[in-house]
């Protein structure tokens, strides 16, 4: 029994979220049992994640691979357990945990009756079923598939709120978003018009030998995959939707999408870039030049954007789009640094911006106000929920004992490592600004006299899960360690290839 | 209303075309077709009946629970199909390797566990898209 369990852990870690939110529908008048079933399921999934990752870690470099409906690699689809794989997991099941438990306490208030909680739950786990096939698959239409499970996903949670503005931001970040898969699809179609295989390793070494018969139609590619998983991941000019959809989206779903939904699309890039092209053919076609720059703009003008917001939910959100230039700018330095930096950072990134969203969403909840203005001395009416939006936001900005600052540091090495002064002086710029537009926050929090109001902090799930994330955001910038070194096998991993 | 003929035709070819529909959802592994081809045939029958009987009578025939359960367990259908290859110790979805009888290629007993997780396809897709055609006739 266990070694059937343990020898089918990647498909079940996908599958268990998917089945549970398939039966959630008919228990909707149950919603105790619809929320521990949740829980458990993602409880579950860290057991999971936390096991493929030892598995990982302790097998040096060999990935797990499993066959579906036992058909092997080109003809078959393949699950491939790699260190990116179980990195990318373990960070799903780190951040979706803590949110399903802040949902439980909050998403009365947020959503409505038992219907729309049973529904809320049930896009929730497809998303995150989703997020995990992306992060274990290994064939480029399951990457087309998955995306669009989590896209619709994004869609039904930005909607969960009945609300005008909710319907509007959904309808735009569809149109947008189907648009990106578009381009994704057309992207996968010419790799295999190129190549003739799906499968990520069969594409990548035919592309290696025969990519200079049809140049242009691998160039099509390039630039299609970039600009689909660009929009669904916001970067800088097609961000557009990203602002609306997360700033009215309920706060779990808000924390959700910002902080994992956007990283899915980002890990299929890398994916798609390193594991398919290649990183020569990359630099054949000076892939990584245009990703260092799109980063750096996309930093500097996010932040800036972020900078003019005066609604909360909303600086948070161009917030996002600043931390994925960071992203993206790792992605072109093509060093194992830059790279394992990267992907630090995004996951620190996933754990923070979630806790960001969720203690505003605590604050929005109990103030009913969404100016920031609003929120003087809500510190000592609700200390722990400042001070886990005080911890995010020290992380965010990359203070030293966060989790942030590990990332961003490997970032600034790998920027060196490439004699990229230019990206060097962004990401400090960054941090400046991410410093600016977040300290007014927690000053006006603290230092500013507070209404006579009872605000009191939320209750004890939201507490708890605001509590666990900034232990993460703690944990993880004082011993960043396994995650670290799963971070940096998975970068000198990518960088092998070909 | 009293449109006579056009009731009085569809209680004669409704009853078919929904069997048609099952006939393609069973026959989709050995056929054009398949399960969402045939899905869509049986929700046809039903969206039919409900735009010529009336939404209520369709309703009736059809109440939300039972849409909600045949949509919910038709999607896990499928996936405790696939855990039959689990169960026998073999990968997830398999067919063949898990000792499923595959039959004479070419007829009704062929394929093994497809046709079975045809069934729930079809029967999803048949009940995802009657719940579409109430909840756009009854959004005013």
């Amino acid at each position: 029994m266990t070694a059937a369990i343990t020898a089918n852990l990647p498909v079940f870690i996908i599958i268990a979220p998917l089945f549970v939110a398939f039966v959630l529908p008919t228990l909707a008048q149950r919603m105790r049992l619809v929320e521990n079933l949740v829980i458990s399921v993602e409880a579950l999934m860290l057991f999971g994640a936390c096991y493929l990752a030892s598995i990982v870690l302790f097998q040096k470099g060999i990935p797990i691979i499993y066959q579906m409906g036992g058909w092997s690699a080109p003809w078959g689809i393949e699950l491939k357990v790699g260190s990116l794989g179980a990195f990318f997991l373990l960070v799903i099941a780190i951040v979706s945990l803590p949110i399903a438990l802040f949902a439980r306490g909050n998403l009365t208030f947020e959503v409505g009756g038992k219907e729309r909680r049973a529904r809320f739950y049930v896009l929730y786990l497809l998303l995150v079923g989703a997020l995990a096939g992306m992060a274990l698959t290994n064939d480029l239409f399951n990457v087309y598939v998955l995306v669009e499970v989590a896209t619709l996903s994004c869609c039904g949670l930005v909607s969960a709120r009945n609300h005008p503005r909710a319907a509007k931001a959904t309808f735009t970040y569809l149109i947008l978003a189907t648009l990106g898969s578009c381009l994704v699809m057309g992207g996968i179609g010419f790799i295999y018009i190129v190549t003739g295989h799906l499968n990520m390793g069969f594409a990548s070494q035919e592309l290696g030998r025969i990519w200079q018969n049809n140049p242009r139609v691998v160039w099509m590619a390039f630039s299609f995959m970039l600009v689909g998983f660009g929009v669904k991941s916001a970067l800088f000019p097609l961000h557009v939707w990203l602002p609306d959809a997360h700033s009215v989206a309920p706060s779990p779903a808000s924390a959700i999408l910002s902080g994992l939904a956007v990283k899915g699309y980002l890990i299929c890039l890398l994916k798609v870039l390193y594991n398919v092209f290649g990183h020569t053919l990359m630099q054949t076609y000076s892939v990584h030049k245009v990703l260092v720059l799109v980063g750096m703009v996309a930093i500097i003008a996010g932040s800036i954007s972020a900078l003019t917001q005066d609604d909360l939910k909303r600086r948070l959100a161009f917030s996002t789009v600043a931390q994925v230039g960071y992203i993206f700018l790792g992605f072109g330095l093509l060093n194992t640094k830059g790279l394992a930096g990267t992907l630090f950072y995004l996951a620190s990134h996933a754990v923070i911006k979630s806790t960001l969203f969720l203690s505003a969403g605590a604050m929005l909840a109990v103030t009913g106000k969404k100016n920031i203005k609003d929120l003087s001395g809500i510190g000592r009416k609700m200390p722990v929920t400042t001070a886990a939006f005080t911890v995010s936001s020290l992380g965010l900005i990359g203070i030293p004992l966060f989790s942030g600052f590990v990332g961003k540091w490997h970032l600034l090495l790998g920027s060196f490592e490439s004699d990229n002064i230019l990206s060097v002086a962004v990401i400090i710029a960054g941090s400046v600004l991410c410093a600016a537009y977040l300290f007014p926050i927690i000053r006006i929090a603290y230092f500013e006299s507070a209404p006579e109001k009872d605000w009191k902090d939320p209750n004890v799930p939201q507490k708890l899960a605001l509590i666990l994330l900034s232990i993460v955001i703690v944990v993880l910038g004082v011993v960043p360690g396994s995650l670290l070194e799963l971070a940096g096998r998975a970068a000198a991993e990518l960088l092998v290839l070909q | 209303m009293k449109d006579f003929i056009l009731k009085r035709m569809a209680s004669i070819i409704l009853p078919f075309i929904c069997i048609y529909g099952f006939y393609v959802i069973f026959h989709g592994h050995i056929s054009p077709g398949g399960s969402f081809a045939g899905g869509i045939i049986v929700g046809l029958s039903f969206i039919a009946f409900s735009t010529i009987y009336g939404t209520e009578k369709g309703r009736k025939k059809l109440p939300e629970k039972v849409l909600v359960w045949t949509e919910s367990y038709g999607t896990l259908w499928y996936g405790i199909m696939g855990m039959v290859g689990i169960i026998k110790g073999v990968p997830f979805l398999t067919n063949k390797l898990a000792g499923v009888n595959l039959g004479v290629p070419g007829t009704l007993n062929s394929g093994g566990l497809i046709s079975f997780i045809g069934f729930g396809v079809g029967i999803r897709v048949a009940s995802t898209m009657i719940t579409l055609f109430f909840t756009m006739m009854e959004e005013e």
